[in-house]
């Protein structure tokens, strides 16, 4: 399947070289903005300049409070859904290959994704029904919930 | 890609190099070419590899110059029916110069409470991890940084690290709007990943390969002839359903409007970045003007042709670049044309709406494709 010809394979390194200089230029850019910020801009410490922002009130209270993430078994989802995108990319890649093949059939080659596919989104559904792909639940779940 | 193709099956791959449109000299090797570099061995290579990069990083910089403080004020005005900047240079265009010095200039204000090296780090985190999905973009005209065998894995795993940036700027600035900002943005951004992801997959079903540059190479095959016009296969053309979901979830990656809740300026102040000032706020803008591009860049090269376009191959980073700011130039029309959802309702139509879609999206094309072939 691989088009580039032989002579590219001996960059085959280098494509992970230029990514590493990109990289590279990436960080540099922002800290010659930085500098370059540093070296022009003035310092006025006043009292009170630093305050945290509330739209002009006197801020009450932290951020650093427990709070409700009511939305934490979305997380879970992801990491599940985003396991299975890695799991299917190498399917994807094969795919037509596998169809070319005269020895594969149709089912063979698309079944296993199918039902590995059907697995999941049974999980969403019942995601789906209990209410966990919701910002936030409404006042007759959590009295559900607390039943 | 046409019947022909997917009847042909591995045969008809393998003739595709001889599609002219596609450098397989990346930068790096030009520019060692160019300017003898590469004789001078493995520092001469690194050299050059070192300036290539520097020449993209740069372009996207330069693009991300004009968008932000012109055409972003010249789009919106011309919707709005103003007429934004005019005064220094022709058609105002001077105005970023002006504005760079300006943003630069200004002091920086740290908020008492915020946690230090996360709060310095997140605006170096987002506008880096922006600019690292360029190098597998090939943008035309030889400029191509690197073509990996897993490119496309690549840009979307890069452009995800955005989401800790954001993360880490809504949580170290402790201040109260950031916080929500940071979690809608980190749960619009999960939310939105696998219907993106799932969507591009459909994509490689047609081409067979994540590398970037054969995703461009596959798409130059024509689909049809009408009246001697070749129209090519651009995957857009092949499945358009794909590209309006992948249009869509992108639009909510990049946390545009109408999916731009995370910094709601008129819910949450201006969410995450609320507390940053100077030079932070500039590099946490710049990254998501980055970030746009590069989700206009990802659509251009796999849903578009990429650098493909009329005219001689040299043209190809002018056909790109006029069809990644197309992309751009759709972000700020939705900006004037269309409210923006409610968070709950943006969850509900990630979670509900465009993850089942993009599931149907794929199934169906895995299916069209198997029994067409």
């Amino acid at each position: 399947m691989c088009v580039r010809s032989e002579a590219s394979n001996v960059t085959e390194m280098n494509d992970w070289i230029a990514i590493g200089a990109l990289a590279l230029v990436g960080v540099l850019i922002p800290f010659g903005m930085m500098t370059v910020s540093y070296l022009l801009r003035p310092t006025v410490p006043e009292t009170s300049k630093r305050a945290t922002y509330e739209s002009g009130e006197i801020p009450t209270g932290g951020t650093r409070i427990r709070f409700n993430i009511q939305y934490y078994m979305v997380a879970l989802l992801f990491v599940v859904f985003d396991i299975e995108t890695v799991l299917l990319f190498p399917w994807a890649v094969a795919y037509q290959d596998a169809l070319a093949a005269p020895e594969i059939s149709l089912v063979r080659a698309l079944g296993p994704m199918l039902l590995f596919v059907a697995i999941l989104l049974v999980g969403l559904a019942w995601a789906w029904r209990t209410g966990a792909v919701q910002w936030a639940q409404t006042p007759r779940q959590l009295e559900t919930d607390r039943q | 890609m046409s019947g022909a193709t997917v009847a042909g099956g591995i045969d008809a791959m393998q003739a595709l190099p001889a599609v002219p449109l596609q450098d397989t000299v990346l930068l790096p090797e030009r520019i060692g070419e160019l300017t003898g570099l590469d004789g001078f061995g493995l520092g001469g290579e690194l050299l050059a590899t070192f300036l290539a990069a520097f020449i993209v990083g740069n372009l996207m910089l330069a693009m991300t110059g004009v968008a932000g403080p012109w055409a972003k004020r010249k789009i919106t005005a011309a919707f709005t029916d103003r007429i934004a900047v005019n005064r220094l240079g022709p058609a105002g265009l001077f105005i970023i110069i002006a504005d760079s010095v300006r943003l630069l200039s200004k002091e920086l204000v740290i908020p008492e409470n915020a946690d230090r090296p996360a709060y310095d780090l997140a605006p170096i985190v987002v506008a880096s991890s922006a600019l690292l999905g360029f190098a597998v973009i090939p943008m035309g005209s030889g400029i191509h940084l690197a073509d990996p065998e897993v490119g496309l894995a690549y840009v979307f795993a890069v452009s995800g690290i955005a989401s800790l940036g954001l993360v880490m700027a809504g949580y170290a600035s402790a201040n109260k709007y950031s916080m929500l900002g940071g979690l809608r943005a980190v749960a619009q951004n999960i939310a939105y990943e696998i219907p993106l992801v799932i969507t591009g997959m459909s994509v490689v079903i047609f081409a067979g390969t994540l590398q970037m540059g054969e995703i461009v190479s596959a798409q130059a095959e024509p689909l049809v002839t009408i009246a001697g016009v070749s129209i090519p296969s651009w995957y857009a053309l092949v499945n358009p359903f794909a590209f309006v979901l992948f249009l869509v979830a992108n639009f909510a990656e990049v946390g545009r409007n109408p999916f731009d809740t995370p910094e709601a300026p008129t819910e949450i102040v201006a969410g995450y970045q609320t507390e940053y000032s100077s030079v932070y706020f500039v590099l946490i803008y710049l990254g998501e003007f980055l970030h746009i591009f590069l989700g206009g860049a990802i659509i251009a090269t796999i849903f578009l042709g990429g650098p493909a376009g009329p005219g001689p191959a040299a043209l190809g980073i002018v056909w790109f670049i006029i069809k990644i700011w197309g992309v751009f130039f759709a972000t700020q029309w939705l900006r004037s044309a269309v409210p923006r959802v409610r968070i709950d309702q943006l969850i509900e139509i990630g979670w509900k709406g465009l993850l089942v879609l993009s599931f149907a999206n794929l199934i169906l094309t895995a299916v069209i494709v198997g029994v067409v072939t």
